[in-house]
C-alpha cells in the first residue's frame, strides 16, 4: 500500500541494538512475573519502535514490511510477550492508517509513536472466528457515541492507553478508539495465560461508554469482514515474523547445547538422532524466513496476493515454531525443562501462536478456499 | 511503487475492461460487469481486501475510511465508479 513518502527504509540496526540491551537477560524473569516493565514499553513506544511501519509523515520510523519484520523476528527470538505488544501496537496503527480520516490518522498515529500504548479487541465470549456472532455495538447519541459489549483475550490491554475496539454499527461495523481510562471501561487481566504470559492479556467490559463521535474511525459504517481482514493481515505478518524469531531462538539454543553437552563420550550433536533434530530446526528456520520474506515482498509491492501471503506465512511460521520449540525442548531435555527458559517459553508461546490471529484450522480453511477458487 | 499497469486512458470502459480481466483470471470464471461478486459466491469477503490493494496500486488512489464499504466492491460497475470518483476527487487527471 502507499507509503505516502519517498522515504527509503533501512534495516533498523540501532533499534535492534537498543532492544537487545533493554531485554538483556530479563525475558525469563518477566515471563515468570507475568509482567513487562511499563516504563520500557512507553520508552519504546515513544521511539516509534513498537509500530515501526508507521510512515515518517505521521511521526513513525517508516520501516518497510521486511525491515519491520526482521526487527519483529529479533524481538520474537528474545521475548514473545514483548513481540506481542509490538503486534498489537502495529495492528492498531495499521487499522488507524487504513480506516481513520485525516485528522484521526494524524492524531492517533502521533499518539502511538509518542509513548501511548494500544491494544486491539476482536474476540468475544461467543465470537472468535465467527464474526456474525459479534455483539459489541456502538450507537450514535447526539454528538457522541455509546459503546456496549465485551472483548476477550485482548493482548496488551493491561498496559494500554488506547483500546481499538471492533464493533457493530447499525448494519455495518466500525473500529472505535476508546481511552482505557474512560468511565465504563473495566479491564480484567487474564490470570495465567499459557503463553506470552507477560503480554498483558485482559478481558474488557464496555458498559455504556460515552465517547466523542470522532472516536469512530472514518465515521464507521464499514464492512465487518473488511475491517477484520485488514487488521488481521498486519497481525498475521507480525506473528509470522515473530514465530520466525522463536524458531531462530530454538535453533540457537538447541545447536549450542548439542555442541557442548557430551553423552557417551561425544557431543550430543554427533549422535545421529539428535543431529536429525538440528537438521529439522535449520530447515524450519530457513523455511520460515523465506515465507516471511515472500509475504513482506507482496506487502511492499502492494500485490493483491498480500492477504493470502500473510495467511500462508502465519500458518507456516506458527506451525514450525510449535514443532521447533518441541524439538528444542527435546534436545535440551532437563536443561530446558525449566519454566522461563528460552525453549520452555518458546514451547508455551508458540502453542498460543497456533491459536491467535486465525487458528491453524481457520488458516487452513482460508488457504483451501484460495486453492478452490484460483488453482 | 510503480503504477506501470496504467497504460490506457482511465475511463469507465477501460477500468471495467481491466477489472473484468483481472477477476476472470483470479477466480477462473466469467464475470459480468453487473454481477454481485459476493452474493454469487464467486469471491469471499476476504478477497475484497485484495481488490482494495489491486485498485489502489493500479489506479494510484487511496481507498481509506468510509470508502471501505463492501457495496463499493460488490460489482465491477461499483468498483469502476469508485475508481473514477476517487481519481477525480484527488485531482488525478482523467485522460479521457
Amino acid at each position: 500500500m502507499h507509503n505516502h513518502s519517498s522515504f527509503i527504509s533501512e534495516p533498523l540496526v540501532n533499534e535492534q541494538a537498543l532492544l537487545g540491551e533493554l531485554v538483556g537477560d530479563h525475558a525469563e524473569a518477566w515471563d515468570l512475573a507475568m509482567e513487562l516493565p511499563a516504563d520500557m514499553l512507553q520508552k519504546l513506544g515513544a521511539m516509534g519502535i513498537l509500530c515501526a511501519e508507521v510512515p515518517a509523515s505521521f511521526g513513525g520510523l517508516g520501516a518497510s514490511s521486511q525491515h519491520s519484520g526482521e526487527l519483529t523476528a529479533y524481538v520474537g527470538s528474545l521475548d514473545s510477550s514483548l513481540r506481542s505488544i509490538m503486534t498489537s501496537q502495529g495492528i492498531a496503527a495499521w487499522a488507524i492508517q487504513r480506516f481513520g480520516d485525516r485528522d484521526q490518522r494524524h492524531r492517533y498515529l502521533g499518539d502511538l509513536t509518542s509513548g501511548d500504548l494500544a491494544a486491539v479487541g476482536f474476540s468475544e465470549p461467543g465470537a472468535g472466528s465467527d464474526l456474525a456472532a459479534m455483539q459489541t455495538r456502538v450507537k450514535r447519541s447526539g454528538d457522541s457515541v455509546v459503546l456496549d459489549g465485551q472483548k476477550m483475550w485482548v493482548t496488551g490491554a493491561r498496559y494500554a492507553d488506547l483500546l481499538l475496539v471492533l464493533c457493530l454499527q447499525d448494519d455495518d461495523a466500525a473500529f472505535v478508539v476508546v481511552p482505557a481510562s474512560a468511565p465504563g471501561v473495566c479491564i480484567e487481566p487474564v490470570p495465567a495465560p499459557l503463553g506470552c504470559r507477560a503480554a498483558g492479556h485482559a478481558n474488557i467490559h464496555f458498559d455504556n461508554v460515552q465517547l466523542p463521535a470522532a472516536s469512530v474511525l472514518g465515521g464507521g459504517g464499514q464492512s465487518l469482514p473488511m475491517l477484520f481482514t485488514t487488521a488481521l493481515s498486519y497481525g498475521r505478518m507480525s506473528i509470522a515474523w515473530g514465530c520466525t524469531g522463536i524458531v531462530r531462538a530454538c535453533l540457537e539454543a538447541a545447536t549450542e547445547h548439542a555442541r557442548v553437552r557430551e553423552q557417551s563420550g561425544k557431543p550430543l550433536g554427533q549422535h545421529q538422532l539428535v543431529a536429525s533434530h538440528l537438521a529439522d530446526l535449520l530447515i524450519s528456520e530457513e523455511l520460515c524466513t523465506l515465507v516471511c520474506e515472500h509475504a513482506s515482498q507482496s506487502w511492499q509491492s502492494s500485490s493483491p496476493d498480500m492477504v493470502i501471503a500473510a495467511v500462508l506465512a502465519k500458518q507456516v511460521s506458527a506451525g514450525h515454531a510449535a514443532r521447533s520449540a518441541s524439538t528444542a525442548v527435546q534436545v535440551l531435555a532437563s536443561a530446558g525443562a525449566r519454566d522461563g527458559h528460552v525453549v520452555a517459553r518458546a514451547y508455551r508461546d508458540s502453542k498460543v501462536m497456533e491459536i491467535i490471529e486465525g487458528s491453524n484450522e481457520i488458516c487452513q480453511l482460508i488457504l483451501a478456499q484460495h486453492a478452490l477458487t484460483t488453482v | 511503487m510503480s503504477i506501470a499497469q496504467i497504460i490506457a486512458p482511465v475511463t469507465t470502459d477501460s477500468v471495467e475492461e481491466a477489472l473484468l480481466e483481472f477477476l476472470t483470471e483470479r477466480v477462473k470464471a466469467d464475470v459480468e460487469a453487473d454481477q454481485d461478486l459476493f452474493a454469487s459466491g464467486l469471491v469471499s469477503s476476504m478477497f475484497a481486501m485484495q481488490l482494495v490493494v489491486h485498485l489502489e496500486e493500479s489506479y494510484d488512489i487511496a481507498i481509506v475510511g468510509q470508502e471501505l464499504k463492501l457495496d463499493h466492491f460488490r460489482t465491477v460497475q461499483a468498483m469502476t465508479a469508485l475508481v473514477l470518483r476517487l481519481r477525480r476527487a484527488s485531482g488525478v487527471t482523467t485522460d479521457a
